[in-house]
């Protein structure tokens, strides 16, 4: 993002700011669908300077995964509306010609420190039992939330209750075939054959977040501050969520999410959401999470090849597959 | 021999990365690509040396697997197995032309027969034991990392 350019962009949006100024622009690591700049902005107001942190996420040339970032600023700012714990979405620009590509603009949660995986094992445990705890009531308010209420039917209400998996199935299956350069990944071959043929149906339909795991909410000493990376938000199965969340490759052995014993997550799930786990259902949801999981890399690792990105660690997701090509072994008993 | 040789030049790159270029980069987003640029550069060196081995493996057990799967063919794949039969005639002429690609087409669709419960314990058994050594071989080229 140019400095200039976006300094010109936010006094056309902040007309009641004088003397409005970006300080310390920079590109930071994360978010890995966009590209994510941090910056503050300060300004003028009602004989005030004020100052407020924020952070630029525009459309990448390339990379994992090709997500509508209309689509994400609805459901962030709506998240935000129904209080879970998300930074608030402020402008959202469409138009290429502003910042070469679209890119949206949205609050800096500052303090906050984040993994790449499982919840650090060096933290303390009374810290991991309170993460545990406020995860679980993140997830359990992001299902109970009324999504047609807060303005979000846009993004596709199932017509029944076998549709969720159907369509999720289907929907990474074409990405597979789509970015697998004409390789044959056993694995994946077996493991989306086995969700075709093996499909369940929801309890009930609820916002998924897609990629609600450890590694992308933002926590400090005092707990969880923000959930993150909400590109893949859709309607559909709350086990979808659950069983993502829990995934061996988000874990830490039989800790779920690095944070509590697996059954005993399932059981505080149970808890606090009133719904039981179905094993079935988690099982599916879980085979598609590691088979998402590697065409999620499969896709970076194809725009690498392909030329349209050059961040560095698209090549090295291919050090990710053999765990995830384990993991469906493992599930679907194939060694 | 001219040098240095590949393993050498990526060796020393590696070096220009973490200790002439990385302490020169003020962005965070810059020093993280840099960095994970020399991991990368450490696999490549791991890889000039392994991929060769490891491919051969591969194109030895799909080989393998294949012939000894047309063995079982009359006896253990089952009525309805068409489609299998298909593809081990054609995994076996593409075994005879050092076809990998093909021969991992007709593996994997064993591979997916045995997920959808379509073979007998004997096939079943054969196909497990290419699953694992399959993933035994990835494990041992790649390594078996988690994000953490």
């Amino acid at each position: 993002m140019d400095q200039a350019r976006l300094t010109e962009y936010l006094r056309r949006k902040m007309p009641q700011a004088d003397d409005l100024r970006v300080i310390g622009l920079k590109r930071i690591s994360g978010g890995s669908s966009r590209e994510s700049y941090a910056f503050d902005v300060e300004w003028n107001e009602n004989g005030e300077r004020r100052t407020r942190p924020m952070i630029g996420r525009r459309d990448p040339t390339g990379g994992l995964l090709k997500s509508e970032r209309q689509r994400e600023f609805r459901v962030i700012d709506a998240m935000n509306r129904a209080g879970l714990r998300v930074p608030e979405a402020i402008f959202l620009e469409i138009d290429p010609a502003v910042m070469d590509r679209p890119f949206f603009v949205m609050h800096r949660v500052v303090g906050g420190r984040t993994s790449n995986g499982a919840f650090p094992a060096t933290e303390p445990d009374h810290l991991r039992e309170k993460i545990a705890h406020q995860f679980l009531d993140e997830l359990v308010h992001l299902q109970a939330l009324d999504y047609k209420a807060l303005g979000l039917g846009f993004l596709g209400e199932p017509q029944n209750l076998g549709e969720p998996a159907r369509v999720q199935a289907a929907h990474w299956t074409e990405i597979y075939h789509r970015d697998r350069m004409g390789e044959h990944y056993a694995l994946l071959d077996a493991a989306f054959a086995w969700l075709e043929a093996n499909p369940v149906e929801a309890d009930r339909i609820t916002l998924v977040h897609g990629d609600f795991r450890s590694g992308n909410y933002l926590y400090d000493d005092n707990g969880m501050m923000a959930m993150l990376d909400w590109e893949m938000a859709h309607l559909g199965d709350p086990m979808e969520d659950l069983g993502w969340a829990a995934m061996r490759f988000w874990s830490r052995e039989d800790i779920a999410a690095g944070l509590m014993e697996r059954e005993a997550f399932y059981r505080l799930y149970e808890e606090k959401s009133g719904h039981p786990v179905d094993r079935k259902r988690l099982r599916f949801y879980q085979v598609l999470g590691d088979a998402k999981m590697a065409v999620i890399c499969l896709t970076g690792i194809r725009d690498f090849v392909e030329g349209r990105t050059s961040d560095s660690v698209m090549p090295f997701l291919k050090v990710l597959l053999p765990a995830l090509y384990g993991d469906i072994a493992l599930q679907l008993e194939l060694a | 021999m001219p040098r240095p040789t590949l393993k050498e030049l990526m060796t020393g790159l590696q070096g220009t990365v973490v200790q002439t270029l990385l302490p020169e980069l003020t962005s965070p987003y810059a020093q993280g690509q840099a960095m994970s640029l020399a991991l990368m550069m450490v696999h490549a060196v791991d890889s000039i040396e392994k991929e060769p081995a490891y491919d051969a493996a591969e194109i030895k057990d799909l080989r393998t697997t294949i012939a000894m799967l047309r063995r079982l063919e009359k006896s253990h794949l089952k009525r309805g197995c068409g489609d299998l039969k298909k593809m081990l005639v054609s995994g076996a002429k593409a075994a005879a032309r050092h076809d990998q690609r093909e021969m991992e087409a007709t593996v994997s669709a064993f591979v997916t027969a045995l997920a959808l419960g379509r073979l007998d314990d004997i096939a079943a058994k054969r196909v497990r034991a290419w699953v694992h050594r399959h993933l035994e071989r990835q494990k041992a080229f790649l390594g078996s990392s988690i994000p953490g």
